[in-house]
């Protein structure tokens, strides 16, 4: 059945935008049931690298392997059917229909089922999809259009529609943009706990280091395309160079705020 | 809340010949071939969110395919009916596939240039189309020739596509119609293969409209290029919105207010196309919901109404 | 000539506003309606030919602006169909209007006397007034040139024509703007009426077909770009007459595979800017 082998691997991806060199050459390797982040400082090619991933972006060379699958040419709609998942930095739901309605039509898209003209939809899985809203806290709000929904409950329904397709590796940009640093932590923890109870594997781009290594059970940082360093947490903390890339600006900010270096 | 109102619209459009005269079954007959032509496009814009310009050309090839089937094939009436959707829907897929590639405003775009084509070609190929001059006595012969039969007839079949179309809305293709309407981008991202569902919906939208042009090319005995030309796309977009976008029916209540208002306008005076122009106007500027949108125009209106015993 | 006039407002207009201006077309026959009745205070004169110009030109500016601030405001932000729909609607009101005020049967304008007969030149002979539409529109485009690279409206209105959100963002007043760029394309528009009245018959059809090029060229060009403007209305001019020579009634189906094939391939036209 599934290959013994990592869940997702990325062999020597490369990506030009008219001369600006967005991935440089990327490896890598995430096994199954790992949480991994992967950092990086702005114009990192993060961004690049998980379009790239998802089908949004075609790698210019380099290959991606899903479960032992060749997936580098794929189109979005495949992957998804495929058994990936991804949510989006700025909230994407479908705010004319109602929550439950965003899951039934994600149940359907996953399964490939869209192209039924005939039967009523109007009660297919219903069921699940009341089990994932309850299983993000979104139970009551199954009939509120989700485009009246508050954003962190629209993150969450991102994070039901991501799984409804029961999805075996999941890709999360940015979870926990544009919310407040405690809204941040306790999102986190709920989508680890979620992986955590679905055998997910999870690769996850973040900015807020106090969200990466709370959860993170490897982290993979890039730098100006490349992969600069990978490993746990304590190793990548305690990488020299990585501690120049982001100490680097914090030196910065340091001398900014203080500048006679008052409070060293 | 839906059976009952489809059975009381059935036993109306049953009723209709049986109360009225031979005029107003006529124009009875026009309602339904603009209704369904009106809900056609409303397949396209309300529910797939898809703005096309030149829809126009699929109401007018299925008239133009009904009318050549019937004058120089010496087909049936019902063969050369099957006929419109089919060559509708065919050049429909032509044109939608290349203008599903594109989106918004040069999607509307596309399809009025391909619209242009089509008209441009029923004006120059004369010999096909009989060019300026169009076809004429294509007035079914036999039972058909009743007005009333022919009602029915119409009926029958607006109804069936209708039908039809109101199970596509409510099925997993139409749900996942409803969801490229509002985020198309997300879509493809939970499997959706969104340029196909567009191409398709574009393809039924444009069979259903043929469908409507043959049915009105056999009612009222012509057709003419002009019914090819760019001003008659607007007319199932007003109808569409006069009646209201997000609605089932929204559409068939725009195409008989439509009908009925130039009907009665046009018996007055020559200058219907002012009277619609002000019509839009004021439909855009007040009442974009339409006219089955009329309860959120309700609480628009109750600050000025509501509190006068203040 | 008259085609790159017409284009560019509507060029500018939608580069601006996003709005496809269906009612170019009756705009322009407004302006020719206007300059046959001002130029009937003194026929073939060359006063009453430029009162007739002017008059056409400002009156259209006034039109636009009326149309712009009165309808085209409250729609900005709605769906497209409703912007489609308004300008729709204004066809058919103008379209009936002229007829309301000035019947049915076709006007005409006298050309005049300056600039009747023939110019002899390079071994060809060309009719004086055409020569002059030509000299005259190159006129205007340099004109138009020089507003947009030399003006600061001229910038503010390719600003937007690239960004329009940026623009509100830095305190520029983007209605006057609107407003402004819509009565200069009306005008435009306007004054391409007037200067075709005297080489046209002025009938109530007379923007039927004028809509259908002044988009080709619009699409060709690139919308939002008024150099584009000048380049697809040569473009279509030459396809034209090429057309009309090699292959009379396919000529005009060129036009619109053009158009087609140009949306296909590079939607934003030769010079338009990619969104």
């Amino acid at each position: 059945m599934v290959s013994s082998g990592p869940v997702l691997r990325v062999e020597n991806l490369h990506k030009n935008f008219g001369g600006v060199q967005a991935l440089g050459g990327v490896d890598l390797e995430v096994e199954k049931g790992e949480f991994r982040a992967i950092i990086g400082p702005n114009g990192a090619g993060k961004s690049t690298f998980f379009n790239t991933l998802t089908g949004l972006i075609r790698a210019d060379s380099g290959r991606t392997l899903f479960e032992g699958r060749d997936i580098t040419r794929q189109s979005p709609d495949t992957l998804a059917r495929l058994g990936i998942a991804r949510t989006f930095q700025i909230t994407s739901v479908f705010s004319d229909l109602t929550a439950l309605q965003n899951l039934q039509v994600a149940l359907l898209g996953y399964r490939g089922a869209t192209w039924n003209p005939w039967r009523s939809a109007r009660t297919i899985g219903v069921e699940r999809s009341n089990q994932l809203l309850h299983l993000v806290g979104l139970a009551e709000a199954a009939d509120l259009l989700a485009g009246t929904l508050a954003h962190g409950d629209q993150k969450r329904l991102e994070l039901a529609i991501a799984l409804a397709g029961r999805p075996r590796l999941l890709l999360l940009d940015e979870p926990t943009a544009g919310m407040t640093a405690g809204e941040r932590l306790e999102s986190i923890r709920l989508v680890h706990r979620i992986a955590g109870e679905l055998g997910l594997t999870v690769v996850f781009t973040e900015h807020d280091m106090a969200v990466v290594f709370e959860v993170a059970t490897r982290i993979s940082v890039l730098h100006q395309g490349h992969l600069l360093a990978e490993g746990t947490p304590e190793a990548v903390r305690n990488d020299p160079q990585v501690q120049q890339v982001y100490l680097g600006d914090a030196v910065i900010d340091a001398e900014r705020d203080d500048p006679e270096g008052r409070l060293a | 809340m839906r059976l009952p109102l489809a059975a009381l619209l059935m036993v109306c459009g049953i009723a209709v010949p049986l109360v009225v005269s031979e005029f107003w079954t006529f124009i009875a007959i026009e309602v339904l071939v603009f209704a369904l032509y009106a809900s056609s496009f409303n397949l396209l814009l309300g529910y797939g969110g898809m703005l096309s310009f030149g829809h126009a050309a699929f109401f007018g090839v299925g008239g133009y395919a009904t009318a050549l089937l019937v004058k120089k094939g010496g087909l049936s009436v019902g063969l050369a009916l099957v006929g419109a959707p089919l060559a509708a829907a065919a050049v429909a897929t032509v044109i939608g596939y290349f203008c599903v590639r594109r989106s918004g405003i040069y999607f509307a775009m596309l399809t009025f240039a391909c619209q242009m084509l089509l008209y441009t070609i029923a004006l120059k190929a004369s010999g096909l189309t009989g060019g300026d001059d169009g076809i004429t006595g294509i007035r079914p012969t036999g039972i058909l020739s009743n007005s009333i039969a022919y009602y029915y007839f119409t009926l029958f079949l607006v109804g069936m596509a209708l039908y039809l179309m109101w199970r596509l809305v409510n099925s997993p293709f139409g749900y996942a119609l409803r969801a490229l309407r509002t985020n198309p981008g997300r879509l493809r991202y939970v499997g959706v293969p969104v340029r196909a569902h567009q191409w398709v919906t574009f393809v039924i939208a444009g069979g259903l409209a043929g469908l409507a042009g043959g049915l009105f090319a056999l009612s009222i005995g012509s057709i003419f290029p002009s019914w090819l030309n760019w001003t008659a796309s607007a007319t199932p977009v007003v109808m569409a919105v006069l009646g209201g976008l997000h609605s089932f029916v929204g559409p068939m209540l725009g195409a008989a207010v439509y009908v009925i208002l130039e009907v009665v306008i046009s018996g007055h005076t020559e200058y219907w196309p002012l009277a619609m122009g002000c019509i839009i106007l004021v439909l855009v500027l007040v009442l974009p919901e339409g006219l089955t949108g009329w309860r959120s125009l309700q609480a628009r209106l109750r600050p000025f109404g509501g509190s006068g015993g203040r | 000539m008259l085609l790159f006039l017409i284009s560019a407002g509507l060029s500018l207009i939608f580069g601006v506003s996003r709005i496809l201006n269906f009612a170019h077309g009756v705009l322009f026959m407004l302006g020719a309606y206007l300059a046959v009745t001002i130029a009937l205070l003194g026929p073939g004169t060359m006063t009453a030919y430029l009162a007739a110009l002017i008059g056409g030109t400002a009156g259209l500016f006034v039109v636009g602006a009326l149309i712009e601030t009165g309808l085209l405001r409250r729609i900005y932000h709605a769906p497209h169909e409703f912007q489609l729909l308004l300008t729709f609607a204004l066809v058919f009101i103008f379209g009936d209007v002229v007829k309301l005020l000035w019947g049915r049967e076709d006007h005409s304008m006298a050309v005049p006397s300056l600039l009747t007969g023939a110019t002899r030149g390079l071994g060809l002979t060309f009719p004086t007034y055409r020569l002059f539409l030509i000299v005259f529109g190159l006129l205007v485009a340099a004109v138009l040139w020089y507003l947009l690279q030399r003006t600061r409206w001229g910038i503010f209105v390719r600003a937007a024509t690239m960004d329009r959100q940026m623009l509100s963002a830095l305190g520029v007043n983007t209605h006057r703007l609107f407003t402004g760029v819509f009565a200069v394309g009306a005008g435009l528009a306007g004054l391409g009426g007037a200067l075709a009245a005297p080489i046209v018959a002025v009938g109530p059809g007379l923007h039927v077909q004028v809509i259908i090029d002044a988009f080709v060229v619009v699409v060709i060009g690139g919308m939002g770009s008024v150099f584009g403007a000048l380049v697809g209305s040569l473009l279509v001019g030459i396809v034209n007459a090429f057309g009309l020579l090699a292959f009379p009634s396919l000529a005009v189906v060129l036009t619109f595979a053009l158009m087609a094939v140009i949306l296909i391939v590079r939607p934003w036209g030769l010079f338009g800017s990619q969104e």
